[in-house]
């Protein structure tokens, strides 16, 4: 399991910086985040989402000793539908690409490293928790 | 698009189900009636979980963002890629 973890995710990594290339160089994570989201509807891929802020937190963009934290809601996901079509359970393997993705793409952009937790997959949402990893 | 989620009292067990699986705490429990009520319907991300795990499907929601559905028939797949 472990090894189809690691292939997810680099795989994710791989499309993250290759749909990610030319696009222009930020340190802020919202506009990362908006190009990110320019590049996947360029092309064609179906992973919409939104950065999120609970009402009682003051601004969506977190800052701590770890790096920049930001909740996102991530709603029409292709890979949650082909694990409901095919009758797997979410948080496996295949999701580790969307973490992929997002490490590589705000790797070309920002320069950073980052990750992508998964704080709860639903049905018709999954809320995931994008850390911006602080630059050494 | 303003979500709107209803918890029906008449259905409702009070078994705690949807505070517990709901990731962004929008019900609490009601503990004069024993009932589930909403508390913070705006942080609410319409995962749906809640409305899935509730054993008397007392839980429902309107005007959200429901996700496309993907199909295995090729044919369907290209009818249907314009769209997605």
């Amino acid at each position: 399991m472990r090894s189809a973890n690691s292939i997810s995710y680099l795989a994710g990594v791989n499309l993250g910086k290759k749909l990610s290339e030319g696009v222009a160089h930020t340190g802020d994570v919202l506009q990362a985040l908006d190009a990110t989201r320019e590049v996947l509807g360029k092309n064609d891929y179906l992973w919409l989402f939104e950065p999120f802020k609970p009402h009682d937190q003051e601004t969506v963009v977190l800052e701590d000793q770890d790096g920049t934290h930001v909740m996102l809601v991530f709603r029409d996901c292709m890979i949650r539908q082909s694990l409901f079509r095919f009758g797997h359970t979410q948080k496996g393997s295949l999701c580790n690409m969307m973490y992929g993705f997002f490490a590589g793409a705000l790797q070309n952009i920002m320069g950073q490293d980052s990750s992508l937790e998964i704080v709860h997959a639903g049905e018709n949402a999954c809320y995931k928790k994008l850390t911006v990893r602080r630059a050494p | 698009m303003s979500l709107e989620i209803t918890v029906h009292e008449q259905s409702c067990r009070g078994c705690e189900l949807c505070i517990d699986i709901c990731p962004t705490k929008v019900f609490e429990l009601d503990a004069e009636k024993r009932l589930c009520v909403v508390k913070q319907a705006d942080d609410c991300i319409a995962c749906l979980s809640c409305a899935y795990i509730c054993p008397s499907n007392a839980i429902t929601h309107s005007d959200y963002h429901a996700v496309k559905n993907f199909y295995r028939d090729a044919e369907f797949c290209q009818r249907m890629g314009k769209y997605l």
